[in-house]
């Protein structure tokens, strides 16, 4: 690594306001940090805690109506005290920001070689030529596979990881001294989540620029940062070096953070009650006072200000009257959920079936199933795992009966799905109910939470006093307060309004439970609430649920079976503590080191798979994964791979006996 | 101590306001005046005063009358209730007809979609107002039949917008779980497609019932509108533009200039419900 010149960025003292008509919002309050050349900087905590607030004041875009005192200096210069050129200048060559949502940040209309030459052509006056050499060069090298081809794409026919690695080069393309990004991989599976990672350290040891991480992704940071900051309210609680603050965190705040995260170790999560408060003037207290377990008379009196940690040689410091010294319990695991007796009765079945989505011009589809067997008992918990496009989503729109299988079938409670139309139909669908990942979108923007939650309940014809009943039932048992089944979707927060969706599905009383990603689209302490939520809910003994996420860790902490899927098909299954703790399938290895950690990880041999995820794959004869994996030969290539017992587990793998050996032999770590 | 760095606002919910409110205010005040007609002239908008033809504007004539003598204040108030009232009637008749044939349309798919909007696809290739005079040619005039030819003319468009509407919040997950939740095809569209498809018809329907009310005057102005002495803005610009040659302005430009300021009115109130509607989506 490249020497730390502390004097790249510097925030000191920022405190913004934004003033609008009948509202005002406390943004930051007081927030000083840091970043040098060559460094890597997390900016971590929950949403609406100031993160995309920093972002904006580095590059002189802070909403209108804000009032900022401090100031932030880049190179020395105040980038609030700017003038528009001066900005522009900055904007160009100073600080770049790689946004969120690559595909809406992309302009959809040109194609994206053209947007990285339009930008250096403008910003390092290159020729058209020498910009297009340039351009293939940058997107060479972050890691775009045959990069000349790509320049002539639209950003819609790239995926998501594609996408982000082009935003990744239009940021970088001018050279700019700092990076900032703004959580670049919300969305992105395991595999790509890590690679597109490795991009920005590169950027920062290779190129010696500054990088400001932004995420929520506490375990993801963790791997790549040298320093992290954690904002809490708009005020800086903690910061230090990655591996002391993720490691061994002394704020209440930043342990409580750490404790939301299920981990692929599979260690308990710890749910913090309440949610972050929205100040409308910079804070007298301690802001984290209401949820801290530790909070005396002293926190409420005043708030303490960052002060170094006493006796830590790294400039780790803290915003706390009683920091905790103590070693952050996170080792034990969670306690096992009981297992199911194997007498209990089959709520759930899929046999054989495939799922074509049919183009609409032309002949042919794309099969984004390809043979999926299932069962799943009542009390029983399924987890389905995969890379993002290996037909997740798929199996829960096949399972509630919102896509018809090709072939083969599905059968809900002992009846056949494709035998029923009309009213029976619609009444067996109420056997399976989905929790879906986007909450606030899942339910319809002009009806109320009451209509919400009774929908099932109308569709069993139930008179509307029964409904309203039911409906306050079920409410109750959620913790949701009453006087929230007269609001609208928009007035709720992100973990109400999926609480309001689990009450939905669980109104009607199914059989049967899908969530995808139910807690992907959620902020990490309002994760492990809805989590605790949802384990409370899938251990009813009548009900058997299905936990889809590309999110091992998660799956890991509830699932009693697993499903490992690849390009539409199961490579993997068997009991979770099987198929995690010993993996037999080389994809279901490789996913699992890929996995983020806070602690050990994945402990056995790790395999790396190469290049991303391309579909084209799918159509070939012979193993499907044959083109990325690393132990593939010819006969991989030739012969169907089909599922085999081994142990309590099966996999579709021919060399499962010989991959213990191969995994010993050399480095296999691609 | 730091002084404070102050970023602009702009305040597009304060526009809209202003938009909307001068627009209804135009509105009421002109519909108001239309109700109360009888309240504000002596004159029947049809009464023929005896005494003179092109009276110019004086004490018993506040506007004069026109060559039939009839008096151009009273014909002026009353007309309003014909402009309006098939303007209105109009619109509201092709939002309805329109919004179900687009969430029809829209909602099923496939074949249905593809014959209705191939009908669609007909009406809209005539420019507006040709449209309108065929269809008026084919129905004749009267007031039901005039409500007709409005509705007739532009219930494709509200079809069209809706259609595209509903295509998006057909593919939203909220349909996906009220489809799940074992609701009925008609519950689903009534309950969730249908309030969340509305939004751009509430900001096209007001700009529309100004062009109809421009349509409705230019079909009278033809002498395609409403049956003659029925008082009505479009008649009686047609009637009295010959006067203007003779400097008797009085009996065209009071009709003229209250259409427009009817159509400003149906405008600004569009534009700020537009703008409104920009304005929540930021
Ligand atoms: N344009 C705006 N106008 C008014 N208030 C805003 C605006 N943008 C953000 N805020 C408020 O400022 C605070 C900080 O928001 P910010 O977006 O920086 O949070 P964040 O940590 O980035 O959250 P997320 O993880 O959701 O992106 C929040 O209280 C938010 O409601
Ligand atoms: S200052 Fe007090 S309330 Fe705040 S985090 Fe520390 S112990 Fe908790
Ligand atoms: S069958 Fe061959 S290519 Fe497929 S996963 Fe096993 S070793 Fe790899
Ligand atoms: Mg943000």
């Amino acid at each position: 690594m490249s020497p730390v010149d502390p004097d790249l960025l510097s925030i000191e003292d920022l405190s913004v306001v934004i003033r609008r008509p009948g509202r005002e919002v406390a943004a930051l309050s007081g927030v000083s940090l840091r970043v040098g050349r060559g460094e890597v900087v997390g900016l971590v905590g929950e949403s609406g805690g100031g993160k995309s607030m920093v972002a904006r004041s580095i590059v002189g875009l802070l909403p209108g109506g804000s009032h900022a005192t401090g100031a932030v200096r880049f190179e020395g210069d105040d980038v609030l005290r700017m003038d528009a050129g001066a900005l522009r200048r900055h904007r160009g060559h100073g600080a770049a920001i790689c946004f969120q949502n690559p595909r809406g940040a992309l302009s959809p209309t040109r194609t994206v070689g053209r947007q990285l030459t339009d930008r250096l052509t403008t910003h390092r006056r290159l020729t058209e030529a020498e910009a297009r050499q340039a351009a293939e060069e940058q997107f060479a090298a972050v890691g775009i596979r045959s990069p000349r081809r790509r320049l002539g794409a639209y950003p819609h026919e790239l995926s998501g990881g594609m996408a982000q690695r082009v935003m990744i080069s239009l940021a970088t393309g001018c050279a700019p001294g700092l990076l900032i990004a703004d959580e670049p991989t919300t969305g992105l599976d395991v595999t790509l989540t890590k690679e597109i990672l490795r991009q920005f350290r590169h950027a920062a040891d290779a190129d010696g620029r500054g990088v400001l991480l932004i995420s929520h992704d506490l375990a993801s940071v963790a791997g790549v940062c040298d320093r992290v900051v954690v904002l809490y309210a708009g005020t800086v609680v903690e910061s230090g070096p990655a591996a002391r603050v993720l490691g061994r965190p002394a704020h209440p705040y930043t342990r409580a953070l750490l404790r939301s995260v299920p981990d692929v170790d599979g260690r308990a999560v710890v749910a913090t009650p309440g949610a972050m408060p929205l100040l409308t003037a910079a804070p007298r207290e301690c802001p984290f006072a209401p949820r801290c377990a530790h909070a005396t008379a002293e926190c409420t009196a005043d708030r303490p200000s960052s002060r170094p940690v006493p006796g830590a040689a790294d400039d780790w410091t803290l915003a706390c009257f009683h920091p905790r010294t103590d070693e952050l319990a996170v080792s034990e695991p969670a306690e096992t959920p009981e297992r199911v007796t194997a007498a209990a009765e089959t709520v759930l079945e899929v046999d054989d079936a495939h799922v074509v989505y049919r183009s609409r011009f032309g002949k042919g589809g794309h099969a984004a199933l390809r043979g999926v067997s299932l069962r799943v008992a009542a009390g029983e918990t399924l987890g389905v795992v995969g890379e993002s496009g290996c037909g997740k989503s798929t199996l829960a729109k096949l399972l509630l009966g919102l896509v018809p299988p090709a072939r083969g079938d599905v059968k809900v409670a002992g009846a056949r799905m494709s035998d029923l139309r009309g009213r029976e139909l619609r009444q067996l669908r109420t056997r399976v109910q989905m929790v879906f990942q986007d909450p606030i979108g899942s339910l319809s923007p002009r009806r109320t939470v009451a209509d919400a939650i009774g929908e099932p309940l109308r569709a069993l014809g139930l008179p509307a006093a029964q409904r309203a009943e039911r409906v306050e039932a079920v409410v109750d048992r959620l913790e949701l307060d009453r006087s929230m089944l007269t609001r609208h979707p928009h007035e709720l927060s992100g973990g109400q309004a999926q609480r309001v969706c689990i009450a939905r599905a669980l109104a009607g009383e199914p059989d049967v439970l899908v969530f995808d990603e139910p807690t992907s689209a959620l902020d990490v302490t309002v994760q492990a609430q809805i989590l605790e939520v949802i384990a409370g809910v899938v251990r009813d003994p009548t009900r058997g649920s299905v936990f889809i996420s590309h999110d091992l860790a998660t799956v890991r902490g509830f699932a009693d079976r697993v499903i490992v899927l690849y390009l539409g098909r199961i490579v993997e299954e068997g009991p979770v503590e099987e198929v995690f703790g010993n993996p037999r399938h080389p994809y279901t290895r490789a996913l699992l080191a890929s996995a983020p950690s806070l602690g050990a990880g994945f402990a056995g041999p790790k395999v790396t798979l190469t290049d991303d995820l391309d579909d084209t794959e799918a159509d070939a004869t012979g193993c499907p994964l044959a083109a990325r994996c690393p132990f593939a030969d010819d006969r991989c290539r030739a012969e169907e791979q089909e599922l085999r017992s081994y142990g309590a587990a099966r996999a579709a793998c021919r060399r499962v006996p010989e991959i213990p050996d191969l995994l010993k032999g050399s480095d296999i770590r691609v | 101590m730091a002084e404070t760095v102050v970023v602009g606002t702009a305040r597009p919910g304060r526009f809209a306001t202003v938009l909307i409110v001068t627009g209804s205010v135009i509105l009421a005040v002109v519909a108001l005046a239309a109700i109360l007609a009888p309240l504000l002239t002596g004159w029947g908008p049809t009464e023929i005063d005896p005494l003179g033809t092109l009276v110019p504007p004086g004490p018993g004539h506040p506007l004069g009358t026109d060559a039939n003598g009839m008096d151009v204040w009273s014909r002026l108030l009353h007309a309003g209730r014909l402009d309006l009232g098939i303007a209105v009637a109009g619109v509201a008749v092709a939002v309805v007809a329109g919004t179900a044939l687009g969430l029809v349309a829209g909602y099923l798919g496939g074949w249905v979609d593809d014959v209705l909007m191939r009908v669609v696809d007909v009406f809209q290739a005539f420019p507006t107002f040709i449209l309108a005079l065929a269809v008026a040619a084919l129905v004749g005039n009267g007031t039901g039949n005039l409500i007709a030819v409005i509705a007739a003319v532009n219930a494709p468009a509200y079809a069209r917008l809706v259609r595209a509407e509903v295509r998006t919040v057909r593919e939203s997950a909220f349909v996906a779980a009220a489809v799940t939740s074992g609701a009925s095809t008609f519950g689903v569209v009534w309950r969730h497609v249908l309030p969340n498809s509305l939004t751009p018809v509430r900001v096209i329907a007001p700009l529309n019932a100004g062009w109809a009310m421009l349509t409705l005057a230019g079909l009278s102005f033809l002498g395609l509108g409403v049956t003659v002495p029925a008082a009505e803005w479009g008649a009686m610009i047609s009637l009295g533009s010959p006067d203007v040659v003779a400097g008797r302005w009085w009996t065209s430009v009071p009709p003229g200039l209250v259409l427009l300021i009817c159509v400003l009115g149906f405008s600004l109130l569009g534009e700020g419900l537009q703008e409104r509607a920009e304005a929540k989506r930021r």
